[in-house]
């Protein structure tokens, strides 16, 4: 059996929307993943600090502002900096398709739009998460 | 005008102690007598009826422009709202509010900032609703006001109070529980005298309700807050007759409709009775509840954009038909951005075309003596009233707050109806029931996918502007402000407005306030520092 994902849950910039981030976190317990919630007020050096430190597997992002495409770029250089790289999932009932070919070419590894019920967000987060965890393990 | 009344004694008995007639305690029927049915004309918006939606984008003078669209296409109240940096007590030029600034709201931080909002806006007739900090708001309302050369004696209008629930969902800005009461009561009792047809007292049950919790736990929190302000008030000795008159209630509306209904007959039922024989209020103003509403934002869906234009009907339908005089819709874009140019207009649209052609708003209380809807009324009266029983007797409010008892209540709420979505238990079409292929759903598309820019320019502004500032008289007013902070007794307003006055931004205030309460100047991180 497998370690459980790490997964890190949180919103970005001054949004204060957490009903989304809520959700996902317990979507992704429920689903066996080991969720850490970081709750509002995050910028990406403290979603750096925080997913290097817990030693997460994916960070999940649930936005209802438009800030994510403004940070899109950093967050992902700089967890992609990591070894192994960790990949970035940024869902929200605001992105439009547009939105997501933008942040998936400033290197985000996915992007969830607001037609995704449960299971897209889960298998999502669950995909990109076992790659990394797999890659990161003792054997390896 | 019909009022029908049972002709049976007892029954006659009965109505007259659980409904009353419209404008006659309890107020079950409504807070005022009937009136006639121009509902939005000029004369009516005198008598008190508010056509508004929500507003604010960019700089002041972007929404100033903003508004005057809205005047200009029938709205006769205005309701702003800040942008996130604004709502979390931060200026433009913190490191956290970058990507932030005007995209979410109107940025507001300055003296100036308020006359520039209000420039051209015919303060004395239209009723201005402020969705902000409150004490920043009165400040700023006050300036403008007497920068524009109207007497704050006839402003209109409302601020909104959010001291318990503040940090635990939607409003956070990191302030500590007291000071948040401080500026919440301090405003209140400020502006009781300063601007006395004012509403400085609006309970927001919206911003804490929509997305979460349901209906009776909606008023319940509304009522328990409520009891802590007007008990902390009559504790100051503020005679409850001097503040009560123009307490109000800004309540959510989903889109169960005769639940809704019944939800606001209930609580002016509740609040008539828990103001007379509580707290002792004698003036019937006292005991009649405004109740204002805004649409649920979260029964407005990111799929099929068209609904929500049926929704905010059902929703403004319920709404007149619980004799709501004051509301705004939630904008058919409201999932995807703050309101375009043309949500705003078809939110006004809708409220106009329900008002003045269906009829409902031309009798007071049209579903009263309705067997399910005052069966209805009665059961959501004894749950709210059992459930504020039952929070109250758990502990101390504040002692709750610090517990985290509220959040966990909002936190649990979001995601049981996130589950009841996705599983389908609660029926969202479009988005659960009669999906429609993505690249098939493009109706309305290209005005509600189109994409706010921060105001980056607005940043460098407020950043010259600060270098250039007279810096002594500025540390004078914020030297003033900690003082009035340090004694209790003091009501912080004037030290506010006078700091305001003397070009102190609102992040500054805030980061003095909160040292003397204990905090960090700057808890987001940003590094910002006392000038």
């Amino acid at each position: 059996v497998s370690d459980p994902i790490r997964a890190l849950v949180t919103v970005l910039g001054l949004d204060q929307h957490e009903a989304g981030a809520l959700a996902v976190a317990r979507l992704l317990r429920d689903a066996g993943f080991d969720v850490v919630y970081n709750g509002r007020f995050n910028d990406p050096d403290m979603i750096v600090a925080v997913a290097v430190q817990e030693d997460i597997d994916v960070v999940g992002i649930s936005c209802h502002s438009w800030e994510f495409l403004y940070y899109a770029e950093e967050l992902a250089t700089r967890l992609h900096a990591e070894d192994p790289p960790i990949p970035i999932v940024i869902g929200g009932s605001i992105i439009t398709p547009t939105d997501r070919d933008e942040i998936l070419a400033k290197g985000i590894d996915a992007a969830v739009l607001p037609t995704a019920l449960g299971d897209e967000v889960v298998e999502t987060m669950r995909a990109l998460g076992a790659r990394r965890r797999d890659a990161s393990a003792p054997w390896a | 005008v019909i009022i029908d009344r049972p002709s049976d004694a007892a029954e006659l008995k009965r109505y007259e102690r659980k409904i009353g007639d419209p404008g006659s305690f309890p107020y079950t029927r409504g807070a005022r007598a009937p009136r006639p049915a121009d509902a939005l004309t000029a004369a009516a918006a005198d008598d008190g009826t508010i056509t508004r939606e929500l507003s604010g984008e960019g700089p002041p003078g972007r929404s100033n422009q903003q508004f005057q669209a809205l005047l200009e296409h029938g709205a006769t109240g205005l309701d702003v709202i800040g942008d996130t940096p604004t709502m979390a007590y931060l200026d433009p030029d913190h490191p956290l509010a970058r990507h932030a600034v005007g995209n979410q709201g109107v940025s507001l931080c300055r003296a100036i900032d308020w006359v520039e909002l209000y420039d051209g806006i015919p303060l004395q007739r239209v009723s201005v609703s402020h969705s902000l900090p409150s004490a920043f708001a009165i400040s700023g309302l006050l300036i403008a006001a007497r920068e524009h050369g109207v007497d704050p004696g006839v402003l209109r209008g409302s601020a909104l109070q959010v001291p318990l629930y503040h940090e635990d969902t939607g409003y956070s800005a990191r302030l500590s529980f007291d000071l948040r009461m401080r500026l919440a009561l301090d405003s209140i009792e400020f502006a009781t005298r300063a601007m006395p047809r004012f509403h400085a007292y609006v309970e927001d049950t919206y911003y804490f309700s929509d997305g979460s919790i349901e209906i009776v736990d909606e008023m319940a929190l509304g009522l328990v807050e409520i009891r802590e302000i007007v008990r902390r008030l009559i504790a100051r000795g503020v005679d409850v007759d001097a503040f009560a008159p123009r307490v109000a209630v800004l309540v959510n509306c989903r889109m169960r409709l005769f639940d809704e209904v019944a939800k606001i007959r209930a609580t002016r039922r509740l609040y008539a009775r828990m103001m007379r024989d509580e707290f002792g209020a004698r003036d019937p103003r006292s005991l009649a509840i405004n109740v204002a509403a805004h649409t649920s934002g979260a029964t407005m869906t990111a799929c099929q954009l068209t609904n929500n234009v049926v929704r905010g009907t059902v929703q403004t339908m319920a709404l007149l038909m619980a004799g709501v005089r004051a509301m705004e819709i939630s904008a058919f874009d409201e999932a995807l951005r703050t309101p375009s140019h043309e949500a705003h207009v078809v939110a006004l649209r809708t409220q106009q075309i329900a008002a003045l052609e269906s009829g409902v708003s031309e009798v007071p209380d049209p579903l009263g003596g309705s067997w399910y809807v005052e069966r209805l009324t009665d059961e959501m009266e004894q749950a709210i009233e059992e459930r504020v029983r039952f929070i109250e007797g758990l502990d101390d409010i504040k002692e709750l707050c610090a517990q985290g008892f509220f959040r966990s209540l909002f936190a649990d709420a979001m995601v049981d109806r996130a589950a009841a979505i996705d599983t389908g238990a609660l029926p969202v079409v479009g988005v659960n029931r009669f999906v429609m292929d993505p690249d098939a759903d493009h109706l309305l598309r290209d005005v509600s996918q189109v994409r706010i820019e921060p105001s980056w320019d607005h940043i460098e502004r407020i950043t010259a502007w600060k270098a250039g500032r007279d810096l002594a008289g500025v540390r004078r007013a914020l030297a003033d402000l900690e003082s009035a902070a340090r004694e209790p007794e003091t009501n912080l307003m004037p030290a506010l407005v006078a700091a305001f006055d003397a070009q102190a931004s609102a992040g500054e205030c805030t980061g003095v306030l909160r040292v003397v309460y204990g905090d960090p100047y700057d808890p987001f991180g940003g590094g910002m520092q006392r000038p």
